[in-house]
């Protein structure tokens, strides 16, 4: 049993089997594509198709209603395949218009045809995508070829893209399909012809018009000329959609293969992650990288990459697919390819979705361990608290793995197969309970639960150089690469007892965080000074006449006040 | 080089306009019946190659259609010739008569 499909031929209905109805509709636009671009083709298919309906009305009878197939080929053996009929009636047409055409610069494979893009059976390396592509462009193939090959080493991206094309671009299979192969050139005189052909087809629409309601034998057929106003409006909006739709469709490749070359980039190169520090201070980074350090340990790396291949990679492919198709006229559908990619995305998008909730449940406790730092007590009153520049430490480092990745205000110092170099911690400063001074180091991180966490804090590696009175801090503290980055952070913590005092060196102004002091002074106005602290709080010696300038705005007493308001007993 | 194929369409081409302005000058047909006596000469194969022709030799003024309605079938295009339809055959049936003479006698030597 096979279906049928109703089919309205020249204004009579057909009942007509499905794969009959399909080759006949080849049938038909294949005829048409011959005619495209002789005058008058749009008669002569309304013409050629009543001759049809003609036909295929003599094979039905009230015993067999539908159209077979066979009724389909014997009809085309009559009609004749349009290879064979078009090329004998065609002649050098004699009005002006297409003295112009045949004088200008038309080659000598044009035979006026629309070029459409196919593989190349003929000529092929891997599948004729080239020589097709190039072909319809009309260059030669190597270009695209060599282009081809080098790109396949660039991640792959190109043979990605080779693959695409060979499933999108059908091949030529039949000589009409390699005529139209090689059809007419397209570039930009072809579309402004093109348009212009449209435009004199429609002008001739309108001067038929006129004398087909001249004529009472065809009124039937004449539609109204509000119709065919509206007709023309319509497929001039159409005409100026389809263009900008061309435009949209280049620019979805352009993107598309931009994108993904960058997405094949990140996940497998060199790419650098551009989001973190300043232009020129990224750090090189590659996503996979990157992730190895974040993900849990029984958690590989691939499947980062395979989710989001298939996760972000699958929507550009679809675009890059979508824009080729509307491109090239491509209108075959696949549906295996749709529900491929449709279920490649979601398995693409699980992958994700497994690898995120099992990275937040690594990161669901908190721990903190408390750590306190020997300092030897100094032998005056004072402590000087300077920071260690960072670089001198791994001189032989090459320069760029001291580069910073910030992302907020977590900041990456440097990597190496052991160990992670992370900044910044925070200094606050508070009185000591005792009357020797005390560094505490509060180091925190993340884990599944709070054991895990507490091992984490616990491995964090924070350590000060101290000579004589002089403390220095380090800007980084170092984590272990096993621990993964589980927002670990060193919070210090410098008692200091009451009468003693202490020295801010300028480049403290990087971990110093918020200290209370009774100068109010704000972090930035805190270095390059002296403090003592009293049985108040921390205040500034040598801030002399200065004393309230750095003051915060609401304390700020140059700021205008308001009046006292008025004793009361007036 | 030259195409055996070309050349014999070439030749063709000029006939099959012939006849089919001769075929419409004994009276109006719609393109089957024109298809039937062309294929019953065996001046063309396929009736496709009717369409275009017809098409041609309309824009160019030498015919004219009327539409007609069928009892069996979509309505039909009559074709006729115009006056400048007729002109034009006396000419060509001029021509043609001259170049059956031309071509027998060189082809006799």
């Amino acid at each position: 049993m096979n279906r049928t499909i109703t089919m309205n031929l020249s204004g009579i209905v057909f009942h007509i089997e499905e794969d009959a109805y399909d080759k006949l509709n080849k049938y038909l636009s294949t005829i048409k594509g011959y005619f495209k671009n002789s005058e008058g083709c749009d008669e002569i298919m309304s013409d050629i198709e009543a001759r049809i309906a003609e036909m295929l009305q003599g094979k039905v009878s009230s015993i067999k209603q539908a159209i077979l197939m066979a009724d389909v080929e014997s009809m085309i053996a009559v009609m004749g395949k349009p290879e064979d009929f078009a090329g004998e009636s065609e002649s050098p047409k004699n009005d002006a218009n297409s003295k112009q055409e045949s004088s200008g610069n038309k080659d000598a494979d044009s035979s006026g045809r629309r070029r459409r893009v196919f593989r190349d059976p003929d000529d092929k390396v891997l599948a004729g995508v080239c020589s097709g592509i190039a072909s319809y462009f009309g260059f030669d193939p190597i270009w695209l070829r060599a282009a081809f090959a080098i790109s396949f080493f660039v991640f792959g991206s190109g043979l990605l893209l080779y693959i695409l094309l060979i499933i999108i671009i059908p091949k030529a299979k039949t000589t009409a399909e390699k005529l139209e192969m090689r059809g007419e050139k397209v570039d930009i005189n072809n579309i402004g012809k093109a348009v212009n052909e449209e435009f004199e087809e429609f002008k001739e629409r309108v001067k038929d018009l006129g004398n087909e309601v001249n004529s009472p034998e065809n009124k039937k057929r004449v539609k109204s000329s509000i119709h065919k106003a509206v007709d023309f409006i319509g497929e001039m909006f159409e005409a100026i959609f389809k263009v900008i739709a061309k435009v949209v469709a280049f620019f979805l490749i352009f993107f598309g293969v931009i994108f993904l070359i960058a997405l094949l980039a990140t996940l497998f190169g060199w790419g650098t992650i551009s989001i973190f520090g300043n232009a020129g201070d990224s750090v090189r980074f590659s996503l996979y990288q990157l992730s190895s350090a974040v993900l849990p340990n029984d958690l590989p790396v691939y499947l980062v990459v395979i989710g989001l291949i298939l996760f972000l990679g699958i929507p550009l492919i679809s675009m890059i697919y979508g824009g080729i198709k509307y491109l090239f006229g491509i209108k075959q559908k696949n549906r295996v390819v749709k529900y491929t990619a449709n279920i490649l995305w979601l398995s693409g998008l699980a992958l994700v979705i497994y690898v995120g909730l099992q990275l937040g449940v690594d990161f669901s406790e908190q721990a903190t361990a408390k750590q306190n730092i020997n300092i030897i007590q100094p032998k005056g009153n004072t402590l000087y608290l300077d920071l260690k520049p960072m670089v001198d430490d791994d001189e032989d480092e090459s320069s760029h793995r001291h580069r910073n990745i910030h992302l907020g205000d977590w900041t990456m110092i440097s990597k190496d197969e052991n160990k992670f170099r992370l900044g910044y911690p925070t200094l606050n400063i508070v009185a000591s309970a005792t009357d020797s001074f005390e560094l505490v180091a509060i180091k925190s991180a993340q884990g599944y639960n709070k054991k895990e966490a507490g091992y984490r804090a616990k491995s964090i590696d924070y350590t000060v150089i101290q000579t004589d009175s002089i403390i220095e801090f380090n800007s980084y503290f170092d984590i272990e690469s096993v621990d993964k980055l589980r927002a670990q952070n060193v919070k210090l913590v410098l008692k200091v007892p009451v009468n003693k005092t202490l020295f801010l060196s300028k480049s403290m102004e990087r971990i110093i965080f918020d200290i209370d002091n009774l100068n109010d002074a704000l972090d930035s106005d805190m270095v390059n000074r002296k403090w003592i602290m009293s049985k108040q709080g921390l205040e500034c010696i040598d801030c002399g006449g200065l004393e309230n300038v750095h003051k915060h705005k609401e304390s700020d007493p140059r700021l205008p006040e308001l009046p006292p308001a008025p004793p009361r007993g007036k | 080089m030259m195409n055996i194929e070309n050349t014999k369409a070439q030749m063709k081409k000029g006939v099959l306009e012939f006849c089919i302005l001769s075929v419409l000058s004994k009276g109006d047909h719609y393109p089957s019946e024109i298809i039937n006596k062309m294929k019953e000469a065996k001046l063309i194969v396929v009736e496709g190659t009717l369409y275009p022709l017809l098409m041609r030799l309309k824009n160019d003024g030498l015919l004219s259609y009327r539409w007609e309605e069928s009892t069996s079938g979509p309505p039909r295009k009559y074709y006729k010739l115009t006056p400048l339809g007729e002109q034009f055959l006396k000419e060509l049936e001029l021509t043609w008569n001259e170049l059956v003479d031309a071509v027998n006698k060189t082809t006799q030597k």
